[in-house]
C-alpha cells in the first residue's frame, strides 16, 4: 500500500458544510411606473388618474409577460413586498461560518474521480478528531462502493453533535485500486468549535424560598432566537419561572398581536437576557433535610435557533445554592410580657424544634456569660442552667425561662445556649431579642 | 424632432395620454431598454438626447434624469448616479413646480419631480456604505409622504391619496428590507406590524413575515403565519387579492408548506410540496431553486444540478437570478474538481443572456 503524493490521485474529496440555508436580503432598484413616467402629482388631477391608469396598467402586464425575453419583473415591482428585496429563494451556505458547542456538523463529502480510467474496490473511511476522542463517521467497509467510473462521483452526508470545544479534524481516507496499485488518500479538513454563550447565575435565599437569577450571554456572530431555557430541579425541589407581566402596547391591533408575537433573540456578540426561577422543597421530613444539606439546586437547560431554525442544545453544570441555615435545633420566642421593670423577673415563652431525623437532648439551657466586649443586663433569675429532656425527631417542646433587667430601656436577651448532653454539642439558635425596661 | 409647444389642453376630450410618448420625448423606447435590461443603452441614449438637444421640456429632463440615474444604479455605478442627482436643486424647489412654465403646462400644477428620484436618493447613500445618511433620508421621506397623504386628503384628491399611500406602503417595505439587511430584526417585526395596522394586510406580505420568523428562528410563529396565509386562500372572496392569480396564490400556500417541512429536515415532502408548485406552474422559479437545494441535501448532488441547468435553459428571463446561479456554481464547486470549465461555460452563456444589471461576478470564474 503506497500513500503517493497528492498530485497523482485520481480520486479526490469535495466537502461542503451542510448548515442551513438561508434567505439573502438585498433591497432593489424596483419602481412603479406611475412613479417614473410622471411628476409625483400628476394624480392631483382626477381627469389625468382616469387617463393614465389604463396606459399603466396595460403596459406593466405586457412588460411582465415571461414568454417576451422580457426582464422587467427586474426593475418594475410586482408586488410592494419586492421592495423589501427579501428573496424567497434560498442560498446555499457560502463559508463554513462558524460552529457552536450544542450545534450539530453536518457535511455533504462527494468523492471524485477525475481521471479517465475507472478506480475499483474503494473504501471510504470519514473520521472526526479531536483532543480527547476519535470518533466514526462513516465507514464503507461493511458495503463497499466498489468502483467508480471515470468522471464518476460517490457522495455521503455525514452528521456529529458538537459535544466538546476547540480543534475538530474530520479525516476522510479513501483506499482504492489505480490500474493494479493499491492506494491512500487521506484528506484533513479543519474546523474550531467554540462556546456560543455563557450563563451566569445568582442565587438568593428569602426565608423559605430560593431564588435563582440566570443571565445568558450571547458569544456568537449571529442573533439567538432562545427557544427554551429550562430550569431542571434536583429531586425533592420544584421550581416555578418567575416573568414579569407582558408590557402591553395601547396602540397594539389585536389581530396585529395574534400575528405577531415578539420573539426573544438576544443580540449577537454579547447581548444578554435574564431568566428568574423561584425553588422551592417540595417534599417534606427526612428528604428535605438532606435536599436542604446538599444544596445542589438543579440544572439549566437552554435550547437556541439560528439560521432558519438550525437548532443547539446546552446543559449547564450543577448548580448551586447557599446551604440554607440548616438548623438542627432552632429556638423560636413565642411570647415576651408586654410590660418589663427594672429589676423584677419576668417570663419568656420559648419553644424548641428538633429538625433532625432522630431524638436529641435531654438538654441544658442557659445564658452565655458577659463577653468582654458587651456586659449584660438581662439574666437568667435563679437557677442558670435549665433542664429540658429530650426531643423526638422533628418534634418539638416548650420551656419558660425566667429572665430578669438589671437596666432601664432597651436591652437585649442574647446569647442563650442550648447544649446537647448526649452528643456533647452546644447550639446558639437565636438571635437576640430586643425589650424595652420601664422602670416600676 | 417636437418644437416646444404647449400641451393640450387636460380639459380636451380627446385622451392626451394615448401612449407613453405623449408622457415624454420617446418614453415607449426608454420604456422598452429597460424591460429588456439594457441599461446601457439607456445611459447612451440619455447622453445622446441631452448632446442633440432633444430634451426641450423641464418634465422630459426629470425624467430622462431618472432613467439616467436609475440606469446608473442598475449598473451599480452608485457614486456616478449621486453625482447626477446632486446636480438637481432641492427637489421641492420652485424649478421643479409645472406652474412655474404656464406657457408651457397651462392649467397644471404640483410637483413635476418623479417619484422614483426620490426614493433613488434615499436608497443610494446605503449601496455606497453610508447607512445614517441613507436611513434618515428614508425616514424622513416617509414623513414627507405621510404630510402629502393629509394634504391630498384634505383636498379630497381621492385618486391622488391612493397613490401617496401606495408610496408609503413602498418606502415602509423598503425600510424593512434595509433593517433585515443589518439583522435589525426587532424593528423590521415592529415596522411589518405598523404595515398590518395600517390595512396593508396582504397574503404576500404576511407569507414574508412568516419567512422572515423561520429565518430567526421563529418556528411557532412562522408556522402562525403561513396559516394565515392559508386561511386568506381559503376564506377569500370573488375580488380579494386580485394581485395574485388562483394559481401564484396555491403555490404561495404550497411554498410555505415546503419551507416548514425543509426546516423540519423533512425534504422528502418539502420536494414533494415543491413539485406540486411547479406541476400548476413551470415557471415557479422559487419552487424550482429550493426543490434543487432539498435534493442536495438529500445526498442527490447530480439531480439537484440538473433542476437548476434545465430551469436556466427553459425560462431562461425568469431563472437568471443571482442567488439561483450562486447555488449551481456551489454545487459545481461540490461535483467537479476541476469546476472552472463547467463556471466558464455558465459564465460565457451568461453574458450573450442576461440583462446589463446582472452581476455575473457571482459565477466567481
Amino acid at each position: 500500500m503506497s500513500s503517493t503524493p497528492q498530485g497523482t490521485h485520481s480520486l479526490a474529496f469535495r466537502v461542503m458544510r451542510l448548515c442551513n440555508p438561508s434567505f439573502p436580503v438585498d433591497p432593489p432598484f424596483r419602481l412603479d411606473p406611475a412613479d417614473l413616467f410622471v411628476g409625483e402629482d400628476m394624480f392631483d388631477d382626477p381627469l389625468v388618474a382616469s387617463n393614465l391608469s389604463p396606459l399603466l396598467s396595460t403596459h406593466v402586464s405586457t412588460a411582465t409577460d415571461s414568454s417576451d425575453m422580457s426582464f422587467a419583473d427586474r426593475y418594475l415591482l410586482h408586488h410592494p413586498s419586492d421592495a423589501m428585496g427579501f428573496s424567497d429563494l434560498l442560498l446555499l451556505p457560502q463559508s463554513f461560518g462558524a460552529i457552536y458547542l450544542g450545534e450539530t456538523f453536518c457535511s455533504y463529502i462527494s468523492i471524485n474521480n477525475s481521471s479517465i480510467f475507472e478506480v475499483k474496490d474503494v473504501i471510504i473511511k470519514a473520521e472526526i478528531q479531536t483532543e480527547r476522542e476519535r470518533i466514526l463517521l462513516l465507514d464503507t467497509s461493511k458495503s463497499p462502493v466498489g468502483s467508480i467510473r471515470a468522471g464518476g462521483h460517490y457522495d455521503f452526508i455525514v452528521e456529529h453533535d458538537v459535544k466538546e470545544l476547540g480543534a475538530y479534524t474530520m479525516v476522510c481516507t479513501a483506499w482504492y485500486n489505480d490500474g493494479g496499485e493499491r492506494k491512500y488518500l487521506p484528506q484533513f479538513f479543519k474546523f474550531v468549535v467554540a462556546n456560543p454563550l455563557s450563563v451566569r447565575t445568582k442565587v438568593r435565599n428569602v426565608k423559605e424560598t430560593t431564588y435563582l437569577e440566570a443571565c445568558i450571554e450571547n458569544h456568537t456572530k449571529s442573533n439567538l432566537y432562545v427557544d427554551q431555557v429550562e430550569f431542571e430541579p434536583a429531586p425533592h425541589w420544584s421550581s416555578t419561572r418567575l416573568k414579569a407581566d407582558g408590557l402591553l402596547h395601547p396602540a397594539d391591533n389585536l389581530s396585529a398581536g395574534e400575528i405577531v408575537k415578539p420573539p426573544i433573540l438576544v443580540r449577537s456578540g454579547g447581548g444578554i437576557h435574564n431568566y428568574l426561577y423561584q425553588i422551592k422543597l417540595s417534599s417534606f421530613g427526612s428528604e428535605q433535610v438532606k435536599a436542604k444539606r446538599s444544596n445542589i439546586l438543579g440544572k439549566l437547560q437552554i435550547t437556541w435557533r439560528t439560521n432558519l431554525g438550525e437548532p443547539g442544545r446546552l446543559q449547564t453544570q450543577q448548580i448551586l445554592g447557599t446551604p440554607m441555615s440548616c438548623q438542627e435545633i432552632e429556638l423560636q420566642v413565642l411570647e415576651i410580657p408586654s410590660l418589663i421593670n427594672l429589676d423584677r423577673p419576668f417570663s419568656v415563652h420559648l419553644k424548641l424544634t428538633n429538625h433532625t431525623e432522630r431524638e436529641m437532648g435531654p438538654f441544658e439551657v442557659w445564658l452565655s456569660q458577659n463577653s468582654p466586649h458587651e456586659e449584660k443586663f438581662v439574666m437568667i433569675n435563679g437557677l442558670q442552667t435549665m433542664a429540658v429532656p429530650q426531643v423526638e425527631a422533628f418534634g418539638s417542646t416548650d420551656l419558660h425561662l425566667n429572665l430578669i433587667a438589671t437596666k432601664l430601656g432597651v436591652q437585649r436577651i442574647s446569647g442563650i445556649m442550648v447544649f446537647d448532653t448526649i452528643e456533647k454539642r452546644t447550639f446558639d439558635p437565636l438571635a437576640d431579642v430586643e425589650i424595652f425596661v420601664e422602670s416600676d | 424632432m417636437d418644437e416646444p409647444s404647449p400641451t393640450s389642453d387636460p380639459a380636451s376630450p380627446t385622451n392626451q395620454f394615448g401612449s407613453l410618448n405623449d408622457l415624454a420625448h420617446e418614453l415607449a423606447s426608454l420604456e422598452d431598454l429597460a424591460s429588456r435590461g439594457s441599461w446601457r443603452s439607456i445611459v447612451d441614449k440619455v447622453s445622446r438626447a441631452r448632446s442633440l438637444n432633444l430634451l426641450t421640456r423641464p418634465h422630459d429632463h426629470l425624467i430622462y434624469l431618472s432613467y439616467n440615474v436609475l440606469a446608473l444604479s442598475k449598473l451599480r455605478r452608485f457614486a456616478d448616479a449621486s453625482n447626477e442627482i446632486n446636480t438637481l436643486d432641492d427637489f421641492n424647489s420652485h424649478y421643479y413646480k409645472y406652474e412655474t412654465y404656464p406657457q408651457l403646462y397651462p392649467n397644471r400644477s404640483g410637483s413635476m419631480i418623479p417619484f422614483s428620484l426620490r426614493f433613488i436618493h434615499a436608497q443610494l447613500p446605503l449601496k455606497l456604505g453610508n447607512r445614517q445618511e441613507g436611513l434618515d433620508r428614508f425616514y424622513l421621506l416617509l414623513k414627507f409622504i405621510r404630510e402629502k397623504i393629509k394634504e391630498k386628503e384634505s383636498n379630497n384628491l381621492h385618486d391622488s391619496v391612493g397613490i401617496w399611500k401606495r408610496r408609503e406602503n413602498f418606502v415602509l417595505n423598503c425600510l424593512i428590507g434595509h433593517h433585515l439587511g443589518d439583522k435589525e430584526f426587532s424593528l423590521c417585526l415592529d415596522l411589518i406590524k405598523d404595515l398590518i395596522n395600517r390595512d396593508y394586510l396582504d397574503p404576500v406580505l404576511v407569507s414574508k413575515l412568516g419567512h422572515i420568523q423561520m429565518q430567526i428562528g421563529d418556528i411557532e410563529g412562522a408556522k402562525g403565519s403561513f396559516n394565515r396565509v392559508e386561511t386568506m386562500l381559503n376564506e377569500r372572496k370573488n375580488d380579494e387579492y386580485s394581485f395574485l392569480s388562483e394559481v401564484q396564490f396555491r403555490n404561495l400556500v404550497n411554498r410555505n408548506k415546503a419551507l416548514v417541512y425543509l426546516v423540519g429536515k423533512d425534504y422528502v415532502s418539502a420536494v414533494r410540496e415543491y413539485e406540486e408548485c411547479i406541476e400548476r406552474d413551470h415557471t415557479d422559479v422559487v419552487a424550482l431553486n429550493n426543490k434543487a437545494l432539498c435534493l442536495m441535501y438529500l445526498r442527490d448532488l447530480s439531480d439537484s444540478i440538473k433542476v437548476l441547468e434545465k430551469a436556466l435553459e427553459r425560462i431562461p428571463t425568469i431563472a437568471l437570478d443571482e442567488t439561483l446561479v450562486i447555488n449551481l456554481c456551489s454545487m459545481y464547486e461540490l461535483a467537479y474538481v476541476n469546476h472552472s470549465e463547467i463556471k466558464r461555460t455558465l459564465n460565457n452563456w451568461i453574458i450573450h443572456v442576461a440583462p446589463d444589471d446582472f452581476d455575473a461576478s457571482c459565477t466567481r470564474v
